[in-house]
């Protein structure tokens, strides 16, 4: 029963002691010399090459400045967001502003001098209206 | 590799980047970004996502280093991080591909040792790639990262029997991936 926990460590954590759990150390020493010991750590030692082959380079100078510089890079981030939000108040506020003034001054020149009509009801309401209801 | 041992150290720098404190913020990275990278490279099999997927941890550090409670060690902890950031990463894309363009050297001429390589962890980045995401992040995490049983199972929210499990599945799919790369 023994070998076959050794079979079933070996396929699981491979051909190296050190991947072993701590408590199966005894049960490694046990068996690994023996034949069939031998022969299912040979196994797992193929697969263990196998995933040697799958080296990673660590990371470039370049990304670990970027992350580094993550909080003050945010913290320009915010303020041209701060930017964009304050230039999209503007921009309406400003159209609003001068369509109102447009407005007044077309309102103003359409006025009609005709000595009756009190001009602040002339602007408010128009000439055409004014006539109409006999101002 | 193994994260860095220092987890007083570790403490320490998490307590003043909850102070906004950039420098320590720095170190932090300079400490983790190694090991980090590599774990994710391995899980999601492309440098690109791995380096977003990374950035991405880190600004969480950044945000919400004033929330954390120093229970576990730092790197327990940004491990959970890093793995969840990866399951996220599988539910919107899917599962990982492993294509031989990722491996290659960017620029320059290659040796046929270079080629042979790359082709070589091309092959490995596919077979892993082609597991069941609980298989893979087992294997990375006890054989790449080389994080003890009762680690692993910790992060992945399995006892020590499941992970064994785990590991001997992931590992059997391993052998069978081979055998057909040889044929």
């Amino acid at each position: 029963m023994d070998l076959s926990r050794f079979k079933a460590c070996a396929e699981a954590y491979g051909a190296d002691r050190r991947r072993w759990p701590a408590r199966e150390h005894a049960l490694y020493d046990r068996f690994a010399g023996t034949p069939e010991g031998a022969a299912s750590l040979a196994e797992a030692e193929r697969t263990d090459r196998f995933l040697e082959g799958f080296e990673v380079a660590g990371p470039d100078e370049a990304l670990a400045e970027t992350i580094s510089n993550l909080p003050s890079s945010r913290r320009r981030g915010a303020g041209a967001a701060g930017g964009v939000v304050r230039r999209r108040f503007w921009l309406p506020a400003a159209a609003f502003a001068a369509s109102a003034i447009l407005g007044f001054a077309i309102g103003f020149a359409q006025v009609r001098d005709d000595g009756n009509a009190d001009l602040v009801t002339q602007l408010l309401l128009g000439p055409e209206s004014i006539l109409e209801i006999g101002l | 590799m193994k994260p860095a041992a220092d987890d007083a150290l570790d403490q320490e720098l998490m307590a003043a980047v909850a102070r906004q404190d950039g420098r320590a913020f720095a170190r932090l990275v300079e400490r983790h970004l190694g090991w980090s990278l590599r774990f994710v490279e391995r899980m999601v099999g492309g440098r690109h996502d791995a380096e977003d997927l990374v950035q991405t941890a880190f600004l969480r550090v950044w945000q919400g280093a004033s929330r954390w409670e120093p229970q576990a060690k730092f790197s327990t902890w940004f491990y959970r991080v890093l793995h969840n950031l990866c399951m996220d990463h599988f539910r919107a894309r899917g599962a990982p591909t492993a294509a031989l363009d990722e491996a290659l050297p960017d620029g320059g001429p290659t040796s046929e040792e270079q080629v042979a390589g790359a082709q070589r962890g091309a092959r490995v980045r596919a077979a892993l790639a082609s597991l069941p995401e609980r298989q893979r992040a087992a294997i990375v995490l006890c054989y790449y990262q080389e994080r003890s049983q009762v680690e692993a199972a910790a992060l992945l929210g399995v006892s020590e029997g499941a992970l064994e499990s785990l590991l001997a599945r992931g590992r059997a799919a391993l052998k069978k991936h081979m055998r057909e790369d040889l044929h």
